[in-house]
């Protein structure tokens, strides 16, 4: 990778060469496996410390019993029709998965998750089952609110209105961030609900066009006077826009015509034109300038699958899958400090519908992918699938909150995550 | 009312309108009771009877044409035209068999539906005259939002769904308006309503009826109660709000409410192919029901326990606080004032049964002393961007496929938000780092004209040489209609490196290149991406 004339222009040192922060450890294509204890152990806790968070959310509720499930339990089979279900045989039967959280159990992941599978098998991937809010909401928009501020109470909504990110980053006010700086990223075209209230938090969806303000220098030089008028909301999202913007543009390897180049993705990764694939690309090349990046909100569309879920959710799950085993491979050198963890609002029915679908649920799962990953496990507490271990009779319960995993990632002080929450850590992390 | 006299006719135009336009026929602003009168006539748009616009919205409407281009495939031969906005006018039928798999339909086919309706969409808010009108139907089309960059039949249906449910209905009943959507095609498909059956009907409908079309979420009490007779008031038939077992027994009634979409009715029998919206009485589970602490008799007559389920969700209070809220952001702020919703929300109630309903809404909102006092609480979408600054700056605007999508990549991709609960009305989400940059990048394109989409009249603006800060105060006259901010024109030469008194030629390229930039330049200015 060259150092582009504009980066040279701008001083970026290290721009370009792919160092983060440095720490670097590990060299490319090489896994470390020192840390590869037997899976029964119990692994003493760790946390990010310093790394980096990439929060992939699955919008619109994704039926994780449709992807990781326990495929011979009579419960399970009974409630759903084999179009809904995981199958422990035939020809579209899943992947079974080792593990201690139900023994006697099958559990097995969706056939399209292979890669998922392989990164389970090789332990860095862990699985947090019967996961979720403690709230009883089956609505979308309130789960997701709750769980982009990091609360389990709607009451508390009202009075929280920063995002869990932005208070792990601690930055909380709306400062503008550290020049030339570029602490978070949302993935989406509006700035990520869980990054609300962090200076220097950039939406940016796409890099391949380059990220410099149109209308060349003099625009920016009017632009940069007209944001300097005043302190509204308009304002500060302008000056926001134009230095984060620009710094990160400034690290964008040109060719000779001053064109993006292409970004030369590593470990043989191949990146697909998916929301995931496109955007988790995106997060690998941020992660990859030097420019503090420390957490990531990358949003996947596509799970309400209350109609006709079985080749919908298949193609979602392997785009999905595909995506983040490309996102691993391209970033072996960073996986000592780099963490994904795959969430949603909320799980689907246990039972389906009559339109071949299901509807709102309640408790869910949620993948963490990484070098730190205590992987290969699943974690929580399974309760079980029979009408009275369900919850209000009719959902998957959460016997884990979501926050005991996402403040085992942040670590200590978790409480400014989730301010209130305490939750002893599962052991996500290795220590 | 006391404060409408002191509301200058831009600021009224930036909210009830896509921005003030040179030479607006309806500002007779000189009269104390100006905004009153001009409601008057927003409200009762003079349509014809056939719906059909104004003359100058149906001259763009009839020359405008976007281009289609496939490569031959299996089943159809390669087009590659200019083609005029030929879905529009055309019944569901007609339309229907661009969602249907065989035949085979060319994917551009599938989205010319949505792409023509975006195109007329743009085309009215600059041109149309019923502007507060246009400025409903995008706040409609968002409340009941479906998305046809999704599913082809909700493309297919977005045409029918725009002029028949959303149009028709923008200014007129909720009851009415809610039944009209609930029928609609486009959102049986969208919300899946058209497959849902007795025995495990789907809810999805159901649940965003209550929680997004209706009484809305703060109504949705289901952390705090698991039984409905735990819901205060239920008991005497009059919930606070409601929780899943609502939302349960709301999908059974809507059960059997479907499309003529070619499912099968047992044996060889099957629904037509058409897209109309039809019922069919096997599929509706006919038992008993209680919502919202009502209960309903088994064995009803057809569609009436839906229709029973509307007049609930259309008659309780969350509901009009809901509206309210909504219409109360739409037009005045992000976090409206707690009377002005109330005072909305009175006014619904008082008119729920009249056909005029939404319209009285809408004007008693306008004509309120908080509507006159609050300012500048809005930002742009970039819709309203785009317009508004066609209409300021005197652009004849022409869409084009380049400029749709633009549009689509600013954020706002009209009738293509994913969830329900479309696109988002509180100025955060608009103001990301590349969105800001996309809403730049879209005033200079269509200052410098870089879409097709019509060049800016400079010499009928600018007739003769001017000083530059001249031009950059006229700028700000046209676009914001009122006084120009020495601040803003001070950076814009600052940023342009142009000495105050720098004669501008136009009918020169630099001249004009600098004049079409410094329109730009103005629009970048807080104050035009404020309402």
């Amino acid at each position: 990778m060259a150092l582009s004339r504009r980066t040279v222009m701008q001083g970026g040192l290290m721009a370009g060469l792919g160092l983060a922060g440095g720490s670097l450890t590990g060299l490319p294509g090489v896994r470390s496996l020192a840390f590869a204890a037997d899976k029964s152990v119990e692994a003493p806790v760790g946390t990010l410390g310093a790394g980096t968070l990439v929060v992939v959310f699955l919008r619109g509720g994704a039926d994780m019993l449709a992807l990781v499930a326990p495929a011979d339990d009579p419960d399970y089979r009974a409630a759903r029709t084999p179009e809904l279900r995981v199958m422990a045989e035939g020809p579209k039967a899943g992947i079974r998965l080792d593990q201690t959280l139900a023994p006697t159990l099958d559990f097995r992941l969706h056939p399209d998750a292979a890669p998922l599978a392989e990164l389970y098998a090789a332990r860095r991937l862990a699985i947090v089952h019967a996961v979720g809010l403690t709230d009883g909401t089956r609505s979308h928009f309130v789960a997701q609110d709750l769980m982009e501020r990091g609360i389990a109470r709607e009451e508390d909504l009202a009075r929280t209105g920063s995002g869990w990110v932005a208070r792990w980053l601690g930055e909380g006010g709306h400062g503008e961030g550290e020049q030339g700086r570029v602490p978070a990223i949302g993935t989406a075209a509006a700035p990520a609900a869980a990054l609300a209230g962090l200076g220097g938090a950039l939406a940016v969806p796409d890099l391949r066009g380059g990220l410099a303000p149109p209308g060349g220098p003099q625009a920016a030089a009017v632009l940069a006077a007209l944001s300097r008028q005043g302190d509204g909301a308009y304002e500060r999202a302008a000056r926001a826009a134009l230095g984060g913007l620009s710094a990160v543009d400034g690290r964008l390897p040109r060719g000779t015509d001053g064109k993006v180049a292409a970004y030369d993705a590593e470990g043989g990764a191949v990146y697909e034109e998916t929301e995931a694939g496109r955007a988790l690309q995106t997060v690998a090349r941020m992660l990859k300038m030097d420019i503090g990046l420390r957490a990531a909100c990358v949003d996947v569309a596509g799970w309400d699958t209350h109609e006709n879920q079985q080749g919908r959710f298949a193609t979602a799950v392997g785009q999905l899958s595909r995506a983040l085993a490309a996102f691993h491979a391209d970033t072996l050198r960073y996986e000592r400090d780099l963490t994904v963890v795959v969430m949603s609002e909320f799980g689907r029915r246990l039972r389906g519908n009559r339109s071949q679908g299901t509807d709102h649920g309640h408790g869910g799962a949620m993948l963490v992918l990484g070098g730190r990953v205590a992987g290969g496990r699943m974690l929580g507490r399974w309760p079980g699938l029979a009408s009275h271990q369900l919850d209000r009779g009719v959902d998957l319960a959460v016997t884990t909150d979501y926050r005991t995993v996402l403040s085992e990632l942040i670590g200590a002080p978790a409480t400014r995550g989730f301010p209130g929450f305490q939750g002893a850590p599962l052991g996500v992390l290795r220590g | 009312m006391g404060g409408t006299m002191t509301i200058p006719p831009a600021v009224v135009f930036g909210r009830l309108a896509f921005g003030p336009r040179a030479a607006e026929p309806d500002a007779d602003s000189g009269r104390p009771d100006w905004l009153a009168r001009w409601l008057d006539r927003q409200l009762s748009p003079d349509l014809s009877s056939d719906g059909r616009d104004d003359p100058e919205v149906e001259r763009h409407l009839a020359a405008a044409k976007l281009r289609i281009r496939y490569p031959a495939g299996d089943g159809w031969e390669a087009v590659d035209e200019d083609r005029p906005l030929a879905c529009l006018g055309q019944p569901i039928e007609a339309l229907w068999p661009l969602a249907a798999n065989r035949p085979a339909v060319a994917g551009p086919e599938r989205q010319r539906p949505r792409l023509e309706t975006a195109a007329a969409t743009l085309i009215r808010a600059v041109h149309s005259r019923w502007q507060l009108r246009e400025v409903l139907v995008d706040f409609w089309h968002n409340h009941f939002n479906v998305n046809a960059a999704g599913e082809p039949a909700v493309a297919a249906a977005l045409p029918v769904y725009d002029r028949d449910v959303i149009r028709r209905h923008a200014l007129g009943n909720f009851r009415a308006f809610l039944e009209a959507v609930a029928t609609s095609s486009a959102m049986q498909v969208y919300l899946n309503n058209r497959s849902s059956r007795a025995g495990a009907a789907n809810e999805n409908y159901a649940r965003e009826l209550f929680e997004l079309h209706g009484l809305g979420r703060d109504a949705y009490l289901n952390a705090l109660y698991n039984r409905w007779r735990d819901v205060p008031g239920a008991l005497r038939g009059a919930p606070d709000g409601y929780i899943d077992q609502d939302v349960y027994e709301a999908a059974r009634a809507f059960t059997g409410w479907t499309l003529e979409d070619g499912a099968g009715l047992g044996g060889d029998a099957r629904l037509p192919v058409t897209g109309r919206f039809t019922y069919v009485e096997g599929w509706h589970d006919t038992y008993q029901k209680r919502v919202l602490g009502r209960e309903f008799d088994p064995f009803q007559s057809p569609m009436d326990d839906g229709r029973r389920v509307l007049d609930l969700v259309a008659d309780h209070p969350a509901t009009a606080r809901n509206l309210c809220t909504a219409l109360c952001r739409r037009l005045v702020a992000d976090d409206p004032p707690a009377g002005l919703v109330a005072l909305a929300a009175r006014g619904w109630t008082e008119s729920r049964s009249k056909p005029d309903q939404i319209a009285r809404v809408v004007r008693a909102i306008a004509l309120s002393p908080d509507f006159a006092r609050i300012r500048d609480a809005k930002v742009k979408r970039p819709l309203e961007l785009v317009a508004s600054f066609a209409r300021g700056a005197g652009i004849d605007l022409v869409p084009t496929n380049a400029l749709l999508g633009e549009l689509d990549g600013s954020g706002q991709r009209l009738f293509g938000w994913p969830a329900p609960v479309g696109h988002p009305d509180r100025m955060e989400a608009w103001l990301g780092a590349a969105a800001m940059r996309r809403r730049w990048s879209l005033l200079l394109g269509l200052a410098e004209n870089r879409w097709e989409t019509g060049a800016i009249d400079l010499a009928a603006r600018f007739p003769a040489p001017l000083p530059a800060a001249a031009a950059a105060d006229r700028w700000q006259g046209m676009l914001h209609g009122g006084e120009p901010e020495p601040t803003t024109t001070a950076a814009i030469l600052a940023g342009m490196g142009l000495a105050a008194d720098a004669m501008l030629m136009p009918g020169t390229k630099a001249g004009d290149d600098r004049l079409r930039r410094i329109a730009a330049f103005v629009a970048m200015a807080p104050r035009f991406n404020q309402r």
